[in-house]
C-alpha cells in the first residue's frame, strides 16, 4: 500500500515535471507576447493545435523515427508563421489603430475563432468524420520504470531538458545581446524604444516568431506523449494564463509558476483520486483558484523573477 | 415545405429573442458599464440548470406519485433515470400536469432562473471590483468554463455529461403547435426586457453606469457609489441572462454542458459589437444577424429549405458559422468599432428645456 503511495506520487512529480514544463514553454511564449504587445492572446492556444497538427503530417508523411525531427521543425516553423500571420493580419492593424487592451483581447477572441473552427471544418472538409483525433505514429518509449508506477519516457526527457535549454538560451538573448536588449526596451516602453533607433517592428515580429516557435515545439512534444483533438490546446489556455499571470509575466517567474502548476496538477490530482476518488476530471478547478486568488491578492504576481531587466554591468 | 419554412421562422424567433435578451444584458453590462462580462455563458447556464432542474424534479415527483412507480435512483436526481424520464413524459401527455399548472412552473422556474442568475452575478462583482478590465475578462471566462466542466462531471444537478432531458414546456401539452405557441411567449419576452432595459439605461441610472464606463475616478467624485452600481449592472444582466438560459432550456427540452461552451459568450460579444455598443437597437440588430448565422449554417434548416449539399460541407457548416463570427469580431474592431449603429448622445429633456429658455432670456436681454 505504501509502495503505492510513494510510487505513485513519483510518477505524479514526473508527469508533472512534463506538463509542467511545457506550461512553462508555453507561458514564456504568452507572456513574450503580452509584455512586447500587450495582448492577452487567447489564440495562443491555436498555435500549439496547428504546432501539433503539422508535426503530425510530418511524422507521418516520412515513417519511422526518421520523421521525428522534422515533425518537430515543421510544427515549430508553421505555429511560429501563423502566430506572425496573425499579428501581420489582425493585431498589428489594430495597434497602429489604437486599441485598447480588452479590444486586443475580443480581437484575440476572433482569431482564435477563425484559427480553431478553421481547422475543425478543414479537418471535416478533408476527412469527411466530424473529430479527428491525432498522435505521432512514432510514440515516445519509456526509459525506466520504479515501481511498475512512475514511468520516465523520452518525452519526459525531451520535454524536460529542452525547457532548461530553452530557458538558458533565451535568457542568453534577453540579456546578453544587443537583440534581447532591444526587445526589453520595446517591452517597456515602445515610444522611447523607437526613438532610440531600436526597430520596434522588427522587434514586435520576432517576439511573434519566438513565441509561436515555443507553442509550436510544445505542440510537437504534446502529440509525441498524447493525442491531440483541435480544442486541445483551448483546454491549456487556463493553465498557460494561470501560470503567466502567477509569474507576473516576468521571465524566471513564470517559468518557475510552470513547473509548479504542472506538478500541483498531477500530484493533486494523484492524490485526489487515491483518497477521494475524484480522479483528474476537476483538475482544471487547480488553476481557476490559483488564477483568482493571485489576481485578488497579488495581481502583480507571486514569482517575479525578472531576467527581463537584468542590467548588464 | 411550406411547414419546414414556418418551422424555420418559429425556430429564428426563439433564437432570436434569447439572443437579443443576451445581447441586450451584454450592452448593459459592457456597453454602458464597460464591465466585461466575458463569463455571459456561466449566468446562461446557471438559469438554466435551475429552471430544468426545477421543473424536471417537480413533474417527475408528481408523475410518480400519480402513476404509483417507485423511482429507484441512487446518487443520481430523480429525473436523470429512465424511469423518471418516462413518468414526466406520462405525466404531462396524461394530462396529470395540466395546461395551467404546467405554465405555473414555466414562470416560477423562469423567475428563479432571474434570481438564481442575479445572485450569481452579485458574487461576480466581487472580482469585478478589483481587476482592470482584460483580467477580469480572463477571470470570468476562466470561472465559465471550469463551471461547465464541473457540471460535465457531476450528477446534481445536472445529470452529468447525460444532461437533463425531457423537460416539458409551458406548452407541451399543445402537440403539434407548441413551438409557435413558445414562439409567441419568447417574443413577447423580449419586448418586456427591451422596454425594461431602453427604460434602466435611458434613466438617471443609465447615466451614472455611462459615468463609470468613461471615468470611475470622475464618477466617483460626482457622488455615484461605483461599487454599488456595478454590482448592479452585473445583477440585472446576470439575471436577464439566466432567464434567457431557462428560455433555452424550455425550447429544446435539454440542459447539456457542452451546450454552454465559451462560444456562446463569444457569439453575445460579436452580436453586440457588430450592432454598436451601448445602444440597444443595435443589440437587437445585431442579435438578428447572430441568430440568422445560427439557423442557416445548420444542415437540418438548409435541408428543410431544399438545399442539398454533400456530405463533407453540411458536416463543415456548424464549423464554418464560428469562422465567419471570428471575422466579423476582427471586420468590426478594424472597420467600424463603433458598430452598424453608433452610440447616440444623450438626451436630458430637462436639460434642453432649461437651454431652450435661457436662449430665449438671453435674446429679450
Amino acid at each position: 500500500m505504501s509502495s503505492t503511495v510513494v510510487y505513485g506520487t513519483l510518477g505524479a512529480i514526473f508527469n508533472g515535471l512534463l506538463v509542467g514544463s511545457l506550461y512553462s514553454m508555453m507561458a514564456l511564449g504568452l507572456s513574450l507576447i503580452y509584455r512586447v504587445t500587450k495582448i492577452p492572446n487567447f489564440a495562443y492556444a491555436e498555435y500549439i493545435t496547428y504546432g501539433s497538427y503539422f508535426a503530425y503530417v510530418a511524422a507521418v508523411s516520412i515513417p519511422g523515427s526518421k520523421g521525428l525531427v522534422p515533425a518537430l521543425l515543421l510544427g515549430l516553423i508553421s505555429a511560429a508563421l501563423i502566430a506572425l500571420a496573425s499579428d501581420e493580419l489582425g493585431f498589428k492593424p489594430l495597434w497602429k489603430k489604437g486599441a485598447t487592451p480588452l479590444q486586443l483581447l475580443v480581437a484575440s477572441i476572433g482569431v482564435g475563432l477563425i484559427l480553431r473552427y478553421g481547422l475543425l471544418g478543414l479537418i471535416v472538409l478533408v476527412i469527411g468524420s466530424r473529430y479527428l483525433e491525432i498522435a505521432t505514429p512514432q510514440r515516445s518509449s519509456t526509459i525506466f520504470t520504479l515501481g511498475g508506477l512512475a514511468s520516465f519516457t523520452t518525452a519526459h526527457a525531451l520535454a524536460i531538458s529542452t525547457a532548461i535549454l530553452l530557458a538558458a538560451g533565451l535568457w542568453f538573448l534577453f540579456t546578453r545581446t544587443k537583440i534581447g536588449k532591444g526587445m526589453r526596451a520595446t517591452a517597456s516602453n515602445p515610444t522611447l524604444a523607437r526613438i532610440s533607433g531600436i526597430n520596434i517592428y522588427a522587434m514586435r515580429r520576432l517576439a511573434w516568431l519566438l513565441a509561436g516557435g515555443l507553442a509550436g515545439f510544445s505542440g510537437f512534444v504534446y502529440a509525441y506523449y498524447n493525442v491531440v483533438n483541435p480544442e486541445s490546446g483551448w483546454l491549456m489556455l487556463l493553465w498557460i494564463f494561470a501560470a503567466a499571470i502567477m509569474g507576473g509575466f516576468t521571465f524566471f517567474g513564470v517559468m518557475i509558476a510552470g513547473v509548479i502548476l504542472g506538478l500541483a496538477q498531477h500530484v493533486i490530482s494523484f492524490y485526489g483520486d487515491l483518497y477521494l476518488g475524484v480522479g483528474a476530471k476537476y483538475s482544471p478547478v487547480i488553476a481557476l483558484v490559483t488564477l483568482v486568488l493571485v489576481l485578488l491578492f497579488r495581481p502583480e504576481g507571486v514569482i517575479r523573477m525578472e531576467a527581463l531587466a537584468v542590467r548588464r554591468a | 415545405m411550406a411547414v419546414e419554412i414556418g418551422g424555420i421562422i418559429v425556430q429564428y424567433l426563439v433564437i432570436y429573442s434569447v439572443y437579443a435578451i443576451l445581447a441586450l444584458s451584454f450592452n448593459l453590462e459592457y456597453g454602458f458599464g464597460g464591465i466585461p462580462n466575458f463569463g455571459k455563458v456561466l449566468f446562461v447556464s446557471l438559469g438554466a440548470y435551475a429552471a430544468g432542474s426545477l421543473v424536471a424534479y417537480i413533474v417527475t415527483g408528481i408523475g410518480a406519485s400519480a402513476l404509483g412507480v417507485e423511482i429507484a435512483s441512487e446518487g443520481t436526481p430523480p429525473y436523470c433515470t429512465g424511469a423518471g424520464k418516462t413518468a414526466m413524459t406520462l405525466a404531462v401527455s396524461q394530462g396529470i400536469v395540466g395546461p395551467s399548472s404546467l405554465f405555473l412552473l414555466f414562470i416560477t422556474s423562469l423567475a428563479l432562473a432571474g434570481i438564481v442568475g442575479a445572485i450569481a452575478g452579485i458574487v461576480a462583482s466581487y472580482p469585478a471590483l478589483r481587476l482592470r478590465g482584460d483580467f477580469l475578462a480572463i477571470t470570468l471566462l476562466a470561472l465559465s468554463e471550469v463551471a461547465r466542466l464541473i457540471a460535465y462531471n457531476s450528477e446534481w444537478p445536472a445529470c452529468s455529461f447525460n444532461g437533463i432531458s425531457g423537460i416539458p414546456g409551458p406548452f407541451a401539452w399543445l402537440t403539434g403547435k407548441s413551438d409557435l405557441a413558445y414562439a409567441g411567449l419568447s417574443v413577447a419576452l423580449l419586448i418586456l426586457t427591451f422596454l425594461y432595459v431602453d427604460m434602466a439605461t435611458n434613466s438617471p441610472w443609465g447615466r451614472a453606469l455611462k459615468a463609470m464606463r468613461d471615468d470611475e475616478i470622475a464618477g466617483e467624485v460626482y457622488g455615484y457609489d461605483i461599487p454599488r452600481l456595478r454590482m448592479q449592472a452585473l445583477a440585472i444582466g446576470s439575471g436577464l441572462a439566466g432567464m434567457a438560459g431557462a428560455m433555452l432550456a424550455f425550447y429544446s427540452g435539454n440542459v447539456n454542458a457542452n451546450t454552454y461552451k465559451p462560444d456562446l459568450t463569444f457569439m453575445v460579444i460579436a452580436a453586440t459589437m457588430l450592432g454598436g455598443a451601448a445602444n440597444n437597437i443595435g443589440a437587437l440588430l445585431g442579435a438578428a444577424v447572430i441568430a440568422g448565422l445560427e439557423i442557416f449554417f445548420n444542415p437540418s434548416s438548409l435541408e428543410a429549405l431544399g438545399v442539398s449539399l454533400p456530405q463533407n460541407v453540411s458536416l463543415a457548416m456548424p464549423y464554418l458559422k464560428y469562422v465567419i463570427m471570428g471575422l466579423i469580431i476582427i471586420g468590426v474592431l478594424l472597420f467600424r468599432p463603433q458598430g452598424l449603429i453608433p452610440e447616440k448622445p444623450l438626451r436630458v429633456p430637462l436639460v434642453e428645456k432649461a437651454r431652450k429658455r435661457l436662449q430665449e432670456l438671453m435674446e429679450k436681454r
